[in-house]
């Protein structure tokens, strides 16, 4: 079931369509590292099992989900309903929604806290972030900026980033007393956000400035600006490199993270979106909004491994790699 | 006429300056896509003539005026728009391959009363099969409304029909055009 020629795809693609439609399962559930794709057109999330690159379950969700984040011990998926209001909080050894907490604006970015015991949740409308309890619903908010986007927590879970878009800030929220400490000036538009493994930088995608800003978080200073392609909308991280979608080139933008110097730029999808990495750092995953797929990219050859079909108008806005330990 | 009925959808009643002013800045959070096609009883080449110049925008039927400049170079050309009711838009060049028949454009500005969308991204090309050609006009916006509840006349569903009826209105013109007819 693997992928690994044009002819190989389609096949498995195929096979796996039509196990959905009968409502079985390709690979056994929770058996290996698994994607969850927020597919905003059609409204539902396609679970796809990264090592086979087959979807393996489709769980409907509603109201035009879009951003997603999977839990530190991949055992909860949350789902950002913008037009419908909502958390979706799903059990992913399970592949059910266990509850839908309801969430006023326009509820689009999120992140979970390391611990799992809160989900963050920006309202792009009301300048806010909710602390979310995933059992029982919000118990804080903060008012961080207008158009609130991508948002991350750093590794110790002390700090929470939101990308203020239209204000062309990165804000820091302190998680405990849960108050804004801090904002700095990036690119223009930043929209996703990323944090390294070890906490120690922060990238913005700057959708209208077409580069991205590196944020020492130490310092809380940017210490360089990569320019990439057309429209950046998430950063990925794996091997040394920043890997950048770039939505209207139809390619992802990769970069040296030591010498900031452009390494490639890999031709993908139309308007990719989501993008995120393996644990072992080996392969690059991206949505492709327009093309309804999701790629597999290896990150040392940047060459595409295999594709896999998803509803429409996929996104995977956050953090939708959830790895199995 | 697509930009007949958005405008129509209008006279509903909104506060409109508020909404222009700000559309440059916010949009919903539901891009919005359409893909439309036609088949042409002629030479990829014969319609690239037409569609493949950036210039002239003379084939779409809502248009009446069109002052380009930048021939036809990515980043550079640009074209303002006058439709026949009016209704004004600039556009600017993004992508343009001749060998492949295919260029890609993006509205800098409209007013959400012409056409109701924002952040508006296009491509057209022109696929050669045999001795026809189809040609695929694809578009991705925002709803014309930024913010959480829209107007039905600004709404995802409005989007998408306004665009949708241009494009089938365009590419059905453009190929009685071709052929001829």
């Amino acid at each position: 079931m693997i992928c690994r020629s044009a002819i190989s795809i389609t096949i498995s693609c195929r096979r796996a369509a039509r196990a959905a439609l009968l409502g079985l399962a390709v690979a056994s559930p929770a058996a290996a590292d698994e994607a969850f794709v927020t597919n905003q057109g059609s409204g539902d999330l396609t679970i796809v099992d990264l090592a086979t690159m087959a979807p393996a379950a489709t769980l409907p969700i509603g109201g035009k989900p879009a951003g997603v984040a999977v839990s530190t011990d991949g055992a909860r998926a949350y789902v950002t309903s913008p037009e419908g209001k909502y958390l979706s909080v799903i059990d992913t050894r399970a592949r059910r929604v266990l509850r839908k907490i309801p969430l006023e604006g326009g509820p689009l970015g999120l992140a979970v806290a390391p611990d799992g015991g809160r989900v963050y949740v920006a309202d792009m409308y009301e300048q806010r972030l909710f602390a979310v309890d995933p059992e029982s619903g919000v118990v804080a908010t903060a008012k961080v900026g207008v158009t609130p986007s991508g948002v991350a927590v750093t590794p110790d879970g002390k700090t929470i980033l939101v990308a203020i878009r239209d204000a062309n800030k990165i804000a820091f929220v302190d998680a405990a007393s849960f108050e804004k400490r801090g904002e700095l000036d990036v690119g223009r538009h930043p929209f996703g956000v990323t944090i390294d493994a070890k906490g120690e930088r922060a990238y913005a995608a700057n959708v209208e400035s077409d580069d991205v800003s590196v944020i020492d978080l130490s310092t809380r200073r940017v210490i360089a600006t990569v320019k990439v392609g057309k429209r950046p909308y998430c950063v990925a991280l794996a091997q040394g490199r920043g890997f950048v979608t770039d939505q209207y080139a139809e390619a992802v933008s990769v970069f040296d993270l030591s010498s900031f110097a452009p390494v490639a730029q890999v031709k993908v999808g139309e308007y990719p979106e989501g993008i995120g990495a393996s644990r072992d750092g080996k392969t690059i995953y991206v949505a492709n909004w327009f093309t309804n797929e999701f790629w597999s990219i290896a990150a040392d050859s940047l060459k595409v491994i295999a594709k896999a079909k998803t509803g429409d108008g996929p996104r995977a806005f956050g953090a939708f790699i959830r790895a199995m330990n | 006429m697509s930009f007949v009925v958005a405008r129509r959808g209008f006279l509903a009643g909104l506060s409109l300056a508020a909404l222009a002013s700000s559309a440059a800045l916010a949009h919903g959070p539901s891009r919005q896509k359409v893909t439309e096609t036609i088949e042409i009883a002629a030479p990829a080449e014969k319609i690239w003539a037409i569609v493949g110049n950036f210039q002239d925008l003379s084939w779409l039927p809502p248009v009446a005026k069109t002052e380009a400049t930048g021939d036809n170079t990515p980043d550079k050309a640009t074209r303002h728009i006058t439709l026949k009711n009016g209704g004004e838009i600039d556009e600017l060049l993004t992508k343009y391959d001749a060998k492949d028949f295919t260029l890609a454009y993006r509205i800098e500005k409209v007013d959400v009363k012409i056409l109701p969308v924002n952040n508006y991204s296009s491509t057209i090309t022109v696929k050669p099969q045999g001795d026809k050609s189809v040609v695929e006009w694809k578009g991705a916006f925002y709803r014309g409304y930024p913010n959480n509840d829209p107007p039905p006349e600004l709404s995802d569903e409005a989007g998408i029909k306004a665009v949708s009826d241009l494009y089938k209105a365009g590419l059905s013109s453009l190929k009685a055009k071709v052929e001829g007819k």
